[in-house]
């Protein structure tokens, strides 16, 4: 029955997509930046989308937020996955919203208006059936998919605001989007780069010998050269692995001295990051529970009576971050609440 | 008798590019073909016993899995049933396994040998296989070592015939096993074992002059490496093990290949590796370090909070200090979890516990004021208030009243109950099973199932083997050979003849004193004295007396040549001499072994009493000189 063979088909794909996620996470699977991540994430979405069985939009909420918990659940750190679990829940109560003629805008949102004129709360079940449903929310994931192809140059379009000739530019360990961020603008301004190699893993060092091979003069330091050599910065520019709902950061170890180096010399700090890092996620005082404890090998042979933690992330709060640059435009970090309301619906912020 | 518990992958038809994609097989010896775990593993197999609330085999099988093997061989035999439930219902027989399990099971396997041969005869392996035990606890990258094995291989036309995993480790280091520690001889340039040997605690060791020899300029001697018991084999291991019967263990294996090298010219090869931990569980010593070094996260990422084996519930939170709690778990007011504490789901702890560095099961409860240290708690365990518990292993089930002690190396076994109250002292063993119980187990198994045709057919085969030994005795005696030969040559016939290890002894001992009385009827020559025979023999019987069952046994043979033949006592004297057997033995066979009158009768037998006689004055001495 070529039904039961697509489910098998994919379930494989699910299971597969699962397992890579929790060896990929752990580095002895095939490394992926966030991108990539969140771009397969979508492509499955929208494969369960089209081969599993759903009637109405509530039934296929109700799959996706299933699948969505597992693969939260396999990897937790990854934080990009259930973004776009999110996303792609929102999408379909937007695409079930327009199917049954109401204007989604004003009815999603909540306001103060709302608030005090609203009477009683809709019962929105989601239970109709609508004929274009599917092809719609096909649609719609492909609009994303093709807004996720395109971050990265759309940050690198906005650098030649932000880079000016002569400056000096203090980035820490390796980030994707600020690579092509200075690469972009380094064809148009000469400018001086500081990389932090952002020991114990060294990516500055990656970054470095990327960045060199444009033309653009690099220098690395030591992580504990930071607070010295920034005096002499004009702007920090610096990637991170997940924005948190309150305008915080989680990014690579080491991250947070940079913050209050920078804060205490006044340079600007500033943050690349797509919307797709955006995540509905709240720092909580339990620091290591948003935290991933890596092996410890690179820092020590194993001893008997030593205990070696490797923490890979760092919190950064968003008093120290001076503007977020993304696909959208710059923003502050006060804003950031804002965006995500517009991203995913408040109902989904918990799978 | 094999059975599959998952899709099955056809295998590619020969060319030599398809030969190298050719699906990575690994074979899994799921059980250690030792007692190091008894008595808890008289009720489950070593392979299933929790090691962080996870069966060890499943840390054997993700290693594996994320080596890239696509195929595993697991072979199991003692309980193999609880293994394979296991294996079925876990992620591992799942149809979107990338590892494909075969399970296969035979109550015929003694050692990693048999095994092998059985490897051998099905052959189940096509290329270049892993060998590993199903306690093997790693996460070091194998595809390096198997790199340059497959490339020595071509190189030298298959003259490497196996890779040995090392891992780089200070001497003395808890995660070296003292019965495993090894040292090593090697060539550095082409990392080839010249000499390979088990220090077993000795400060002096000797190395032979031909490793100086080998023509290689730099060789270095290590006593820096952890045995991982992780092989790369090739094919001709499976082989080799087939030809030569007596290979047991892998040591037999190293050490026939490093003293056949002249004449096979086959190379053994290591890997020594710095980063990764590699470690076998061989006995709670090692489950105790192990257990710590993956809570305190050196196995990652085999870590307690990734779920590796995908189980509903089993996910845990990571909190600072290596504090991990899995679902639903209650914690007392005051009560401090220090450093390195695992605790399962739906776990509840008292009040004003203080538990550092132990791991503790699902459903357990635990009262107040209990001070956990370095415990180990299985699942559905009780514990009342007031209980101390240092460095000790509690199983499934176990109650522990109030006021308990445990002190250090204490294990108590499945569904034990301890009373309120109580120390027990250092190094306890509780167990539900009577310690007399231990049958000779599979052994008994197999003549119970078929037991009366079998009798016939075993009394011929007795006798066959009765008379082979006497030749092979008679042979020794006359060309003065060598009394490992014997062993050998005795081992051989055991084989042939299917008789167990029980009758072997008890045979070979009928034989040894029935000697002088055969050589009369012969009037071939004088034949020697019964002490003296005994005296020349001593090794072969050693080889065969080991542990205190055995004593018994070839004590109870020796009671059946009396009552038949009416021999003089001094055999016991001679063979106690020669320490061939122990005093406690005998002591005990004496008082307790009375089974009919005839037996009695001998008991009151004057020599026999004199001899028992000075034998307990002369152990009333020593004892006190002792302590």
């Amino acid at each position: 029955m070529p039904g039961a063979d697509k489910e098998t088909d994919l379930t494989e794909r699910i299971e597969a997509f699962l397992a890579d996620l929790k060896r990929g996470g752990s580095g002895t699977g095939p490394l992926r930046g966030s991108g990539e991540m969140a771009r397969e994430t979508t492509y499955l979405l929208r494969r369960i989308t089209a081969q599993a069985r759903w009637s109405s939009a509530g039934d296929l909420m109700e799959i996706i937020r299933n699948e969505g918990r597992r693969m939260t659940a396999a990897q937790p750190s990854e934080t990009t996955v259930g973004n776009m679990v999110r996303r792609v829940l929102k999408i379909i109560r937007e695409e079930y919203a327009r199917s049954r003629g109401s204007s989604e805008e004003t009815e999603q949102q909540e306001s103060l208006h709302k608030l005090l004129t609203a009477g009683e709360l809709s019962e929105e079940t989601f239970r109709e059936h609508f004929v274009h449903l599917k092809a719609n929310v096909i649609e719609a994931i492909n609009e994303l998919l093709t807004e996720l192809d395109g971050t990265t140059d759309n940050i690198a379009m906005q650098a030649l605001e932000h880079i000016h000739s002569n400056e000096v530019i203090m980035t820490v360990g390796r980030s994707r989007t600020v690579e092509a961020f200075l690469k972009d603008a380094a064809r148009k301004r000469k400018f001086h780069v500081i990389v932090a190699e952002c020991a114990p893993f060294c990516q500055g060092h990656e970054m470095a010998t990327g960045l060199s091979k444009v033309g653009i003069e690099t220098t690395v330091i030591a992580d504990a050269a930071i607070f010295a050599v920034m005096s002499r910065v004009n702007k920090v520019i610096i990637g991170t692995q997940t924005v948190l709902a309150n305008g915080g950061l989680r990014a690579v170890n080491g991250t947070h001295s940079v913050a209050l180096a920078a804060r205490h010399h006044s340079t600007p700090l500033i943050i690349c990051a797509p919307m797709f890092k955006l995540s509905p996620q709240v720092f909580t005082t339990c620091s290591l529970s948003l935290n991933d404890v890596n092996s410890c090998f690179p820092v020590l042979k194993i001893l008997s009576k030593v205990n070696v933690h490797c923490p890979v992330f760092d919190y950064v709060p968003p008093e120290l971050i001076t503007l977020f640059i993304s696909n959208i435009g710059g923003n502050a970090p006060s804003y950031i609440y804002r965006l995500m309301s517009e991203l995913y619906h408040p109902e989904d912020h918990k799978l | 008798m094999s059975s599959r518990g998952g899709k099955q992958k056809k295998g590619n038809v020969t060319s030599e590019q398809e030969e190298e994609e050719q699906p990575l097989q690994a074979v899994l010896v799921a059980d250690s073909f030792n007692r190091r775990f008894f008595p808890i593993s008289k009720d489950q197999p070593r392979a299933l016993l929790p090691l962080g609330n996870v069966a060890m085999i499943d840390y054997t099988l993700e290693f594996l899995t994320s080596t890239g093997v696509q195929e595993t061989f697991v072979f199991c035999c003692w309980m193999s049933n609880k293994i394979k439930d296991h294996l079925l219902k876990s992620k591992w027989c799942r149809p979107t396994s990338p590892n494909v399990v075969h399970i296969i099971t035979s109550d015929l396997y003694r050692s990693l040998g048999d095994v092998l041969r059985d490897v051998d005869a099905k052959n189940l392996v096509r290329n270049d296989f892993i060998l590993v035990y199903g306690d093997v606890v790693s996460n070091i990258d194998v595809s390096q070592a198997l790199q340059e094995h497959r490339h020595r291989r071509k190189v030298d036309k298959n003259i490497s015939v196996m890779t040995m995993v090392f891992k780089e480790s200070s001497p003395g280091h808890k995660s070296r096993c003292e019965e495993d520690d090894v040292i090593v001889a090697m060539d550095s340039k082409s990392k080839r074992v010249l000499h390979y040997q088990k220090t077993q605690g000795l400060k002096k060791l000797q190395f032979p002059m031909n490793i100086f020899q080998h023509g290689s300029d730099e060789f270095e001697i290590r006593h820096d490496l952890l045995d991982c018991h992780i092989s790369i084999c090739s094919p001709q291991v499976a082989e080799l093990f087939t030809d030569n019967f007596d290979y047991q263990t892998r040591n037999d294996f190293v050490r026939g290949i490093l003293v056949n090298e002249e004449i096979l010219g086959n190379q053994i090869h290591l890997y020594v590796t710095q980063d990764g931990y590699g470690a076998r569980v061989s006995n709670l010593q090692m489950y105790d370090s192990v257990s710590s070094d993956m809570v305190r996260r050196w196995v990652y990422p085999l870590t307690p909070e990734a779920n590796f084996t995908d189980q509903q519930g089993q996910g845990c939170t990571h909190s600072r200090h290596n504090v991990y709690r899995g679902a639903e778990v209650s914690l007392g007011h005051g009560s401090q979890m220090e450093e390195n504490v695992l605790i399962g789901r739906d776990t509840s702890i008292g009040a004003n516990c203080h538990i550092s560095n132990s791991v503790i099961g699902n459903n357990c409860t635990i009262g107040d004021n209990v001070v956990l240290d370095r415990a180990h708690m299985w699942n559905n365990v009780h514990i009342s208030s007031n209980v101390e518990i240092h460095q000790s292993v509690v199983c499934d089930g176990a109650v522990v009243k109030e006021a308990v002690r445990l002190n250090k190396q204490c294990v108590l076994a499945y569904n034990v109950v301890i009373g309120p109250n109580l120390s027990l002292p250092e190094g306890t063993v509780v167990s539900m099973h009577h310690p007399e119980e231990e049958e000779e187990d599979d052994d008994d198994e197999f003549l119970s199932d078929d037991q009366e045709v079998g009798h016939s057919k075993d009394k011929t085969r007795q006798k066959a083997f009765q008379l082979e030994v006497l030749g092979t005795l008679q042979r020794g005696l006359e060309e003065n050979i060598v009394c490992d030969n014997l062993v050998l040559e005795i081992n051989s016939l055991k084989y042939a003849y299917n008789i167990t290890l029980k009758e072997v002894m008890q045979i070979l001992t009928r034989v040894v004193l029935e000697y002088p009385f055969q050589q009369i009827a012969y009037f071939l020559f004088s034949s020697p004295p019964a002490s003296q025979l005994l005296k020349t023999w001593s090794p072969v019987f050693k080889n065969y007396i080991k542990r205190a069952q055995d004593h018994l046994d070839c004590l109870s043979a020796v009671e059946e040549l009396f009552l038949e033949q009416d021999t003089h006592q001094t055999v016991l004297m001679k063979m106690y001499q020669l320490e061939i057997l122990e005093e406690e033995a005998i002591l005990k066979w004496f008082s307790t072994g009375a089974t009919n009158d005839k037996s009695r009768q001998l008991r009151k037998n004057q020599g026999l009493q004199k001899f028992i006689q000075w034998l307990k004055e002369a152990e009333d001495e020593s004892s006190e000189e002792g302590e």
